[in-house]
């Protein structure tokens, strides 16, 4: 479970920043403006928004890596200010853009993984055979990371991600740039997640991914939630064709 | 956790080249390599500019026949090892443009008045014209002037006779006797120990960039730092583990460098068969000790700093460009430590690098005061805790993680 209670983020601006954006921009850049959502275990949620709308600040918030500027995130009753650590021990974060250390084994990653978050041997094993069969990994197994291809490697992150059985994933753009059958093995694990009653929170920017997975919706433009509701809702209450014209309705009206 | 993460670190800094090459590899071939091809190279040059065939033009005006025939037996003797070719209907006005144009080796000049000068027992005048440019060059005219030299003493001990003079005792009024107190091992020191600080805090410093570089910068630009900033590691352990390999591979290049260091002397001790009891004292496990307990801190301090850095910098190739101007940071007090006249004294052992550099000089030599020594580990630790300090705020730092 995820809780975020009126949740602000706001950068300060560099003189060239300040230039770049606006003369009237002041010294702070906002970039989460008064969110408030909730994140149900088995139940994906589905965040979207144009690029720089602050989904990743957000996941990097719930991931502790970013403190709020002011409000409040709980994940598992954990709050992620007064008790980072426990918050941390509840969540699998993976992001398109993350790689791998090149120099070291996909086992070696993993088991290091499972060591950092305290899995025990004989837990661990048990994991790894059943991570490795279902993402097909065991034939690079014990291959150089950065001997694999892109679609080897983010398998290695997923199971990096899931190694420790997190009550928690935070998927940032994980299809991003991946060719469609390892993208499919992406959706089946967000969907397996569910199955095993994970709270799962997801970015894309990829519509079709929304329609597979979402349980629930939120959209957020320049900081600021324009939807939150279910995506039966969203789906019900759409004046649009299409999912697309539908999601930029919503940010025009909120522009 | 720290284990864990210390053992991933080591597992990926000592799976990459580049690291094994800039902080074990090149310290260990260094000076054995070093001494090798200097070895090489001077003995190969003292070779060809001493079997090299001297054209040398010889202007008498029908005097200074001794000379002469001594720089024509000279070319006769040195037949089989080089010889002097002698050339005699020249100008010296010719000479000079020949050996400008790199057509002549030398020029002998004598004054037409030489003969009458050192009949009346006054000194003649020569002159040698030579272009030294180059240590070639240098052997060169010395073998014209060696044999100048040795016609002037024939003429000097002639003279003595001549006055019914003892050359020995009136040519040494003061018979000076010099006793250097100085022990071998500081007289090797002053040489050595010069030159060995410098070689150790360089490598430690070079052993520590690398690995600073790419598991801060390096793991920023690559994405696995954020990874590791959402597991339950804290970031001070992250830090930490970075930490610890940083300064281990710092600490590894100085001691190779050290090892590195020996084999070469033990080198040009075999070729010398002169400093084997100088090495010998100064790799004594007493010394060997002080100078590591020395090079701990400042590679602390060096390793907090490069971190601090790689942290801030964007990318890899930013570290890279911040962490340049810290090796002119250090090379410059370590310079001026290097000139005559500084010492390990209360003021100097609090100045950064130059204590270290003056302390181990003066380990070395086996003059280190113990005052000063704790006031230099003293000063070198609080450097090291400042450097700490920094770096653990630069972590911690999210405008500095996410800088982007």
């Amino acid at each position: 479970m995820i809780e975020i209670r009126d949740l602000y983020k706001s950068f300060k601006l560099s003189k060239q920043q300040k230039r770049e954006i606006d003369a009237g921009s002041g010294d702070f850049a906002h970039a989460v403006a008064g969110v408030s959502l909730a994140c149900q275990p088995g139940r994906v949620f589905s965040l979207l928004g144009p690029n720089g709308a602050g989904k990743t600040t957000i996941f990097r918030m719930i991931a502790t890596l970013m403190k709020p500027s002011s409000g409040s995130i709980e994940v598992c009753g954990h709050d992620t200010q007064a008790e980072p650590i426990e918050a941390r021990k509840q969540i699998g974060f993976l992001t398109g853009s993350t790689k791998l250390y090149d120099r070291l084994t996909p086992l070696e990653v993993v088991k290091f993984y499972a060591d950092v978050y305290g899995v025990d041997r004989i837990t661990f094993e048990r994991r790894v055979d059943e991570l490795f069969t279902t993402l097909d990994m065991n034939d690079f197994a014990k291959k150089r990371i950065g001997k694999l291809s892109t679609g080897m490697t983010q398998k290695v992150s997923i199971a990096r991600t899931m190694i420790h059985d997190p009550a928690v994933v935070v998927f940032d753009e994980p299809t991003n740039g991946l060719d469609v059958i390892t993208s499919r093995t992406i959706i089946d694990m967000i969907r397996r997640c569910r199955d095993e009653g994970k709270t799962v929170i997801f970015s894309t920017h990829i519509m079709g991914e929304v329609n597979l997975l979402s349980d629930d919706l939120a959209i957020i433009h320049r900081g600021k939630l324009c939807f939150n509701g279910t995506y039966a809702a969203f789906k019900e209450d759409s004046q649009s064709e299409s999912l697309e014209q539908e999601f930029i309705r919503h940010l025009e009206e909120a522009a | 956790m720290i284990w864990t993460l210390l053992k991933k670190e080591f597992l990926d800094i000592a799976r990459d080249r580049r690291t094994l090459i800039m902080s074990l590899g090149i310290p260990m071939l260094v000076f054995p390599v070093m001494m090798i091809v200097m070895d090489k190279v001077t003995a190969s040059t003292k070779k060809t500019a001493s079997e090299k065939i001297l054209n040398v033009a010889l202007v008498t005006h029908g005097g200074a026949e001794e000379f002469r025939r001594m720089l024509l037996k000279e070319g006769v003797l040195l037949t089989k090892k080089g010889s002097i070719k002698v050339q005699e209907d020249i100008s010296l006005e010719e000479g000079r443009r020949l050996i400008e144009a790199d057509s002549l080796d030398a020029l002998v000049y004598f004054d037409p008045e030489f003969d009458r000068l050192l009949s009346a027992r006054l000194p003649g005048r020569v002159s040698v014209y030579f272009k030294k440019t180059t240590d070639v060059g240098r052997v060169e005219s010395g073998r014209i002037v060696d044999l100048l030299e040795d016609y002037e003493s024939r003429l000097y001990d002639r003279r003595i006779a001549e006055l019914g003079l003892d050359p020995v005792t009136t040519l040494q009024p003061v018979e000076i006797n010099k006793f250097n107190l100085a022990s071998e091992k500081e007289q090797f020191a002053s040489v050595v120990g010069r030159i060995l600080p410098y070689m150790f805090i360089v490598f430690a410093i070079m052993g520590v960039m690398h690995p600073a570089t790419d598991l801060a910068a390096g793991e920023k630009e690559r994405g696995t730092l954020e990874t590791l900033f959402t597991t339950p590691a804290t970031r001070l352990q992250i830090l930490f583990a970075k930490f610890v390999v940083v300064v281990t591979s710092g600490l590894m290049s100085a001691l190779v460098t050290m090892g590195s260091l020996y084999i070469g002397l033990q080198f040009m001790g075999r070729k010398t068969g002169q400093i084997d009891k100088a090495i010998g004292s100064i790799l004594e496990p007493t010394t060997i000790i002080a100078v590591i307990a020395l090079l701990i801190p400042v590679t602390i301090f060096f390793a907090a700093v490069a971190l601090a850095i790689s942290v801030y910098a964007k990318s890899f190739k930013e570290a890279q460009s911040l962490l340049a101007p810290l090796m002119m940071v250090v090379i410059l007090p370590l310079a001026i430590s290097l000139m005559p006249g500084f010492a390990l004294t209360t003021k100097t052992a609090l100045i950064p690098i130059m204590n270290v550099s003056l302390s181990i000089r003066a380990i070395i030599a086996g003059t280190a005061q113990p005052f000063h020594l704790v006031l230099v580990y003293g000063s070198l630790t609080g450097l090291a805790l400042m450097g700490l300090f920094l770096c653990s705020k630069m972590f911690n730092r999210e405008s500095a993680v996410f800088r982007s």
